[in-house]
């Protein structure tokens, strides 16, 4: 981390990694519009393989703009996205690319309710990386085990908690075995008591190394689980830091007054 | 109440009508007028289906309200063509439901008494009519024929699901596909070459302008819902254009100009028969009604699953085919059905605009037989036409709900 004292953006803050040093994404001077609103505005981010970076701010501070950017599921309009060594362009390809490395899990789940839970999970490996049927089905069951449903195969996802919807997500986006997973608000959603199944999950996660992008309001998670955590406000990213730093010792006014409001 | 206190019982059928038609003086007035009116309406009904109505006309013209004009000689492969079309159903039947099996999804193919009992009252409207159809018959071939297809039903529902539950490796199960696919065809070829279309007529033509227009205008019409939530400008002009077109158009209008104005376009020699014409009208004309009713049901599916579509990484192709188009095309079924129903009965409209000799243009010329001149028996052959539409719509529409049921319309 560098000193806060003298710096002059918290962008020095953004871009300075932890983990392991590798870039996995890098965000550059990243501008989003939506009509006349600027939703981002100079949005500079680093993440290395393996880091894990929550994301909190009020709402309609960017935050999740800024993670659908980077699997395109919104188009940014200027900067660089660089996504594992491939930058994000018009190019179907590079999007494509893009996001079979990269998993996302949304607020509202969004599983196929005409598919069974085992079929939402395999659809993917074998018709984007043409995995045979039955071993398709074996990484299912196995990515089924590991968020502790594997019993709930067969069933629709209608017949599902909350809970259980959410994890079933988790592992359709593991399914793609990718190297980044996107975390849209995951446990927004959720009845209080199935939010703890969802975050022991993503902490498990967390903690076998994947790199991941958690946009939420959980506090407790940011602070168990974070590398970093950054701090958005009107589309801009305010201060960057460990949780530590973050939560006991926040530098700028706007995050004073966000923590102030919300512990 | 009594005077002891003690709870007087009626009997439950008293309560009932005490309840549900007589509750209030209105309510009583309601039911003895819509009673009285009911009762006669069903009494005039009976009595002209069983006493002053004469059927005769039916009996003695049950081939020509069938199959029309269609030469005797050539029967035969009429009565072929139908048991191989029984035979196919069947197998086509027995193959899904061995998929079905091999999947998974359904456990076994064990005909329990409840699953009989199920298939009978599918099948007891639709069988009634064939039954009263055998009974109107009066040579033996029509038996003869049902007994067949029957057979050839029960034979192909039993070996489907053989070939449905083995792979036979991608080479046989396209082979599979393709002569399952192939026997409607062929069969049509095997009777359009010895009859030409224009000879064909009554109730089996109704049948086959439908089923071949049902058959095209679906996937038309979702090329046309696609094509009108196109991004490409072009495409989404073109496909807004042909749909606001044809439906702004009355069927009618349309008929009669593709019955008079394609005279003007193409030399009679290459001018196709008056049935294609029909069918192509039918089909263009249902494909617009069709787009918008899929529209509608592409706009059902939450965005939600187009972006997780995305986010898995399918390609823009299969982010439609696996994920918005099976959910919206089963969001919008009643309406679907309900479109194709409506085709069916408006194939009569192509008696009229075109002169085919469709069932209900066989129904209102009977009448007009020497034998039967001038006896007004008019009522009797259309409530038969109407009859035969009845049933078939009917069945049409349960059996969408069914489909409905079964693929879980609404719980989600």
């Amino acid at each position: 981390m560098t000193d806060h004292e003298d710096t002059p953006a918290v962008y020095a803050d953004a871009t300075a990694m932890t983990g392991s040093g590798e870039a996995m994404i890098e965000l550059e001077h990243v501008d989003k519009f939506f009509g006349s609103f600027r939703a981002l505005g100079d949005v500079n981010l680093k993440v290395s393989s393996q880091e894990v970076v929550v994301v909190i701010g009020p709402s309609g501070s960017g935050k999740s703009t800024m993670i659908r950017c980077i699997n395109r599921l919104e188009e940014h309009d200027a900067g660089r996205i660089v996504v594992d060594g491939t930058e994000l362009s018009n190019d179907i390809r590079n999007i494509t690319e893009v996001r079979r490395e990269t998993g996302m899990v949304f607020q509202s789940f969004n599983l196929f309710p005409h598919l069974s839970v085992l079929d939402n999970i395999t659809l993917a490996p074998r018709k984007v990386r043409k995995m045979p049927k039955a071993k398709a089905e074996e990484l299912g069951m196995e990515l089924l085990t590991l968020v502790k449903i594997p019993e709930q195969a067969g069933k629709y996802p209608g017949q599902l908690s909350g809970g259980q919807q959410q994890r079933v997500a988790i592992a359709r986006s593991l399914a793609m075995k990718p190297k980044v997973m996107l975390f849209d608000e995951p446990t927004s959603a959720l009845d209080p008591e199935m939010i703890g199944e969802v975050l022991d999950t993503m902490k498990e996660l967390a903690a076998s190394g994947m790199t991941m992008i958690v946009v939420t309001h959980e506090m407790g998670f940011a602070r168990e689980v974070a590398d970093r955590v950054v701090f958005m406000a009107d589309g801009q990213i305010v201060e960057v830091g460990t949780p530590e730093h973050f939560f006991d010792d926040p530098q700028e006014e706007r995050t004073k007054l966000f923590l102030s409001q919300i512990l | 109440m009594s005077a002891t206190g003690a709870p007087t019982r009626r009997p439950a059928a008293l309560v009932w009508l005490r309840r549900n038609l007589f509750r209030s003086p209105l309510d009583s007035l309601l039911t003895i007028v819509f009673g009285a009116v009911s009762i006669w309406l069903i009494y005039k009904t009976l009595s002209f289906i069983f006493i002053t109505g004469r059927w005769e006309i039916i009996r003695v013209n049950l081939r020509l309200l069938m199959i029309g004009r269609f030469p005797e000689a050539h029967v035969l492969r009429l009565a072929i063509t139908v048991v191989g079309l029984a035979g196919w159903g069947g197998l086509l039947a027995g193959f899904i439901r061995g998929r079905q099996i091999r999947s998974g999804r359904v456990a076994d193919d064990r005909f329990t008494l409840s699953r009989v009992l199920d298939i009978a009252v599918r099948l007891s409207i639709p069988a009634l009519l064939v039954l009263l159809l055998l009974t109107l018959a009066q040579t033996p071939g029509p038996w003869i024929m049902t007994g067949a297809a029957v057979v050839a039903a029960i034979i192909g529902r039993a070996v489907g699901p053989f070939l449905g539950r083995h792979t036979f490796g991608p080479a046989g199960a396209a082979v599979i596909a393709s002569v399952l696919a192939a026997v409607p065809v062929a069969l049509y070829f095997y009777v359009v070459t010895a009859v030409g279309f224009d000879d064909w007529g009554g109730f089996m033509l109704n049948l086959f302008l439908a089923l071949c227009s049902i058959v095209l205008c679906f996937p038309l019409g979702v090329l046309l819902a696609l094509g009108r939530r196109s991004a490409l400008p072009l495409v989404k002009l073109v496909s807004t254009a042909y749909i606001e077109l044809i439906r702004g158009a009355p069927l009618f209008v349309l008929l009669l100009l593709a019955n008079v104005a394609l005279g003007f376009f193409v030399p009679d020699t290459l001018a196709p028969s008056t049935s294609t014409r029909a069918i192509v009208v039918f089909t263009l004309f249902t494909a617009a009604y069709m787009a918008e009713i899929i529209r509608g049901g592409l706009q059902s599916v939450p965005r939600g699953q187009l972006e997780a579509a995305k986010a898995v990484g399918l390609s823009p192709v299969r982010q439609m085919g696996y994920i918005v188009l099976p959910q919206a095309l089963r969001n919008v079924i009643p309406a679907q059905i309900g479109q194709l129903i409506s085709l069916f009965k408006d194939t009569t409209l192509a008696g009229i605009a075109m002169g085919l000799f469709e069932l209900l243009n066989v129904a209102g010329a009977l009448p007009a037989q020497a034998d039967f001149r001038g006896q007004g028996l008019i009522g009797e052959t259309i409530t038969f036409a109407a009859l035969m539409f009845w049933v078939v719509s009917y069945t049409m529409s349960r059996e969408s709900q069914r489909l409905e049921k079964r693929l879980g319309v609404g719980d989600r």
